[in-house]
């Protein structure tokens, strides 16, 4: 381990240069090129937006706040927390369904199923949230009255539906590896100690793939957490909306980052009893249960209904969505070409999934084996997916001006580097918002690896770095891909620190589909919305070959 | 836009190579990104840009066909370059604030009347100095040193549905707040910076107890909890789930262009009692750092122009900020005369924050 003996609070990181424990660790890199060192300096370089939130909400006054907490702070935080258990828990029931199913059971069409369950991903809340909107409510297709069979999609369940059935890809891919890397043996050794199939499933099989489970409804609450689009559009007043008003209507950006806090410390909170609730389990798997076991056949009514089930969450979280825009984007003539913006989001996703690998793998060494001050900047990074996307541009847009400024000063050079309006700004901002989803695959498969491998291979003359090249990248190369090709696929449908922060002459997808809908023209953004889907299900479907053999 | 040529005191920080250079003068942002990278490797700086070589910076509200047009007919006009950054609401003031050395804004243009208030506020706007921007726009539709000028307004309105509704109990905004219309009233929430504006207004016409009063009366009265946009409160009338809409006027007319069998049956009331119809005012004014603040008067010049104005009416249903303009519009043509109420902008904007307050006491979702 390293000598640092104290390690900092979360408040006392913003003045870096010249603390005592800086110049320790810097004396540490002198010493030692371990990865964890590296990963704890990237991981605070890119938890810095968050630091800037912080400062920005301890400057304020508690004006907004106190008017607040009288008026509607109770229904913000109720309707908020209702979210996060809905959503999370509808896509944990979906996603651990799915993957039950698919690897537990031998049923026709199991495979393409297997394979085809994890595209609602490719969906944006947004989008699905106007198409099942324009579908459900009055004139849509499927509107059958203000008491009909068929309910309005919107309000806290319709928004909960919406993010269960766009996210709950997450838990499954999770899920789906863990029932595949623990095998049968356990299931079938408790099956055979005269265990019933629920008296397994409770008892063996879930508690094995609780933590992917947990860690893939985490992702699922913190996104539907932190979403605007969806929630304002359908009526729901979580805290986010109140953080996105403090600003638009009452022109504070320091009252919202004083709600964003609040929001980001209810989710560290959440993510701290997760882990607790993980407790001191390591899941290093069992090398020998990787062997392909024998699903169960079925056929018959249960394989409809395994085929049904199955399908379900395809049709509802997809194929429905996606064909209502395809109808209307047949119908409509586009009013501008959508191939501009296409190339905008390929770039940007290309160079963010790049990016993504690399904070990924060095953050997950700076939580395997990296000092305790390396995992609190960690976990303040991934912490990060929690704040709005819109209160996060602002508190990077706050933080370039700063570096701008210092670099002005010390450079003598006023060069427009990184304020708004760089590539790289962009860039930066989708790494500290994503990190948390790059980091959890990239922790996953490092978790995986026995630590005796690394004893070995430094007993055997390894220096950390070959460690790294030649024992944990071959080993962990999938969980790396799957964090690259999740964070590319977020940063497609990413919108407002697009918005934010792009160069006037980007365009994206999202950007253009987002336009056209909030100016309620949503045919014209049917087509920059299905080009949109069209690039994002073929990078979803990629995961798939990332599974576990 | 137009093309933009590769600037050659740049092209010394990226590595040649035929295809690549082509690549890059082709496409301006990934010029910028492997320059950026460049920078930040090589430590170079890049040349100044040539603050006189007629291209326009625009940071703008407004992503509608009307305006990419005009940027369009502007370039042909004068064969400047028109760049845009397109951002919503107040994102866009903190994009100019950021930007205010890097790429300062030659013009804003907000769609929020109190937004261009907060512009002004702060200190976005530099004076304008135009005699015929001043004879082409009212009192009430410009900045009184020219910081700002009107382009388009939108009517707040109601729409209704005209066998349930009498058009006579729509004459006053008050109206929405009768009991007889519990449960029949369908608006958006009240984050919608529209509904803000408008109760805005309403302090300032009423005081702060009566609009306070009227908001808890709307929101005792709402149908369903808010949801969507103004479109979707029309749809709800047509559907019957509730009989009056609070709603912009350009929705219910680009519905009645576009698709006339959504509104069937229903019809439009513009408030007449008190200051009449109250009108919101997206508006345009030269950046205070601006680099080219000449050819960012012409531009404001030529959207004031007859030629400029009538885009507004005819691709966004939006009503011209200069009155004596015609248009073809069938459907504006069928509204009935009304009066626009006059309040100026300073009004709105500073009494938004408090409207924010009266909805939020309200639970006015």
């Amino acid at each position: 381990m390293t000598p640092m003996a104290q390690p900092q609070g979360v408040g006392t990181d913003a003045p870096p240069a010249g603390t005592s424990a800086w110049m320790r660790l810097a004396r540490t890199m002198g010493r030692r090129s371990d990865p964890a060192i590296v990963g704890t300096l990237i991981a605070l370089v890119f938890a810095a937006p968050i630091i800037a939130l912080l400062v920005l909400a301890f400057t304020g006054d508690a004006d907004y706040l106190e008017h607040i907490a009288a008026t509607r702070l109770a229904g913000f935080a109720t309707s908020s927390a209702g979210l996060a258990i809905l959503s999370g828990g509808l896509a944990a029931l979906v996603g651990t369904g799915g993957a039950w199913l698919v690897t537990q059971y031998e049923f026709a069409g199991r495979s393409i199923l297997s394979w085809l369950l994890l595209l609602p991903l490719a969906v944006p809340g947004y989008v699905a949230a106007y198409s099942w909107y324009d579908l459900t409510a009055p004139g849509g297709h499927f509107y059958t009255g203000p008491d009909g069979p068929v309910p309005t999609i919107s309000g806290l369940w319709g928004a909960s539906a919406i993010f269960g059935l766009t996210l709950y890809p997450y838990v499954y891919l999770l899920a789906r590896n863990a029932f595949e890397a623990h095998g049968r043996a356990s299931w079938d050794m408790a099956r055979c100690l005269g265990a019933g199939p629920l008296a397994a499933l409770r008892r063996v099989a879930l508690p094995l793939v609780w933590p992917a489970v947990a860690a893939g409804s985490a992702l699922v609450a913190m996104e539907a957490l932190a979403d605007y689009g969806v929630t304002d559009f359908l009526g729901v007043g979580t805290l986010t909306v109140g953080i996105v008003r403090a600003w638009s209507s009452f022109g504070d950006p320091q009252a919202a980052a004083q709600l964003a806090v609040m929001l980001l410390f209810a989710t560290l909170l959440a993510l701290g009893i997760e882990r607790m609730a993980r407790g001191r389990r390591q899941f290093a798997e069992n090398p020998g249960s990787r062997r392909a076991h024998a699903r169960t056949p079925i056929n018959g009514w249960r394989a409809l209904v395994a085929q049904t089930a199955c399908l379900m969450p395809l049709t509802l979280g997809l194929i429905i969505p996606a064909g209502n825009l395809a109808l209307m984007a047949i119908e409509t003539q586009p009013a501008r070409p959508v191939m501009p913006a296409l190339q905008g989001t390929l770039f940007l996703a290309l160079a963010s999934a790049g990016l993504a690998l690399l904070i990924g793998t060095v953050s997950a060494y700076a939580l395997r084996a990296g000092p305790r001050f390396g995992r609190m900047a960690v976990r303040l990074l991934q912490a990060g997916y929690a704040v709005p996307g819109a209160v996060a541009a602002i508190a990077i847009l706050a933080l370039l001006v700063l570096v701008q400024d210092a670099l002005g000063t010390f450079g003598g050079s006023s060069a427009p580097l990184i304020t708004g309006g760089s590539i790289l700004a962009l860039l930066f901002a989708y790494q500290s918002r994503f990190a948390a989803v790059a980091i959890l695959p990239c922790e996953n498969a490092l978790l995986k690896i026995r630590r005796e491998l690394d004893e070995a291979a430094r007993m055997l003359g390894s220096s950390p770095a070959g460690v790294m090249r030649r024992v944990h990248l071959p080993l962990a190369a999938r969980g790396l891909a799957t964090a690259a090709l999740l964070v590319g696929v977020e940063v497609m449908k990413e919108l407002p620190a697009t918005m934010i922060l792009r160069p006037f002459d980007l365009e994206t997808l999202a950007v253009t589909a987002h336009n056209y809908a909030s100016d309620e023209r949503l045919a014209q953004a049917a087509l920059p919305a299905l080009v949109l889907l069209t690039i994002c299900i073929p990078a979803t479907a990629m995961l798939n070959l990332l599974r576990v053999r | 836009m137009a093309d933009r040529q590769l600037q050659a005191g740049q092209a010394t920080c990226v590595p040649s190579g035929k295809g690549f250079a082509e690549r890059l003068s082709a496409t301006p942002w990934l010029r910028r990104a492997v320059l950026s990278f460049g920078l930040v490797l090589a430590a170079c700086s890049p040349a100044e840009q040539d603050p006189s070589d007629g291209t326009l910076t625009i940071y703008t509200s407004r992503h509608y066909d009307s305006d990419y047009a005009l940027y369009e007919a502007f370039e042909q006009a004068t064969g400047a370059t028109v760049e845009v950054v397109e951002a919503d609401g107040d994102l866009l003031i903190e994009r100019v604030k950021a930007d205010a050395t890097s790429n300062p804004p030659d013009v804003i243009v907000t769609v929020d009347v109190g937004r261009l208030w907060h512009a002004d506020q702060e200190g976005l706007f530099q004076p304008t100095d135009s005699a015929l921007l001043v004879e082409r726009l009212p009192a009430s539709l410009r900045h009184p040193e020219g910081h700002w000028f009107g382009l388009t307004q939108r009517a707040r309105v109601m729409v209704y549905a005209e066998d349930r509704v009498d058009a006579a109990e729509l004459d006053d905004y008050a109206n929405l707040a009768d009991q007889a219309f519990e449960g029949h009233i369908c608006a958006r929430s009240s984050g919608s910076i529209y509904n803000i504006s408008l109760l805005a207004s309403l302090i300032a016409h009423w005081g702060e107890e009566r609009a306070s009063t009227w908001a808890s009366g709307v929101a005792s009265n709402l149908a369903r909890p808010p949801q969507g946009g103004d479109t979707d409160q029309i749809r709800a009338v047509a559907a019957g789930e509730c009989d009056v809409a609070l709603v912009n006027h350009y929705y219910f007319a680009r519905l009645l262009r576009e698709e006339p069998a959504a509104v069937e049956g229903l019809a439009i009331a513009f408030p007449s009692a008190g200051a009449g119809t109250h009108m919101n005012t997206s508006g345009a004014g030269v950046g205070a750092n601006a680099r080219n603040p000449d050819l960012a008067r012409q531009f404001i010049e030529f959207a004031l122009s007859d030629e400029g104005q009538r885009l507004f009416p005819e691709l966004t249903n939006e009503f011209p900020a200069v009155a004596s303009v015609t248009y073809d519009n069938a459907a504006l043509a069928s509204f009935p005369d009304f009066i626009r109420d006059p309040l100026p902008a300073e009004q709105i904007g500073a009494n938004q924050e408090l409207a924010q307050r009266l909805f939020d006491r309200a639970g006015w979702p």
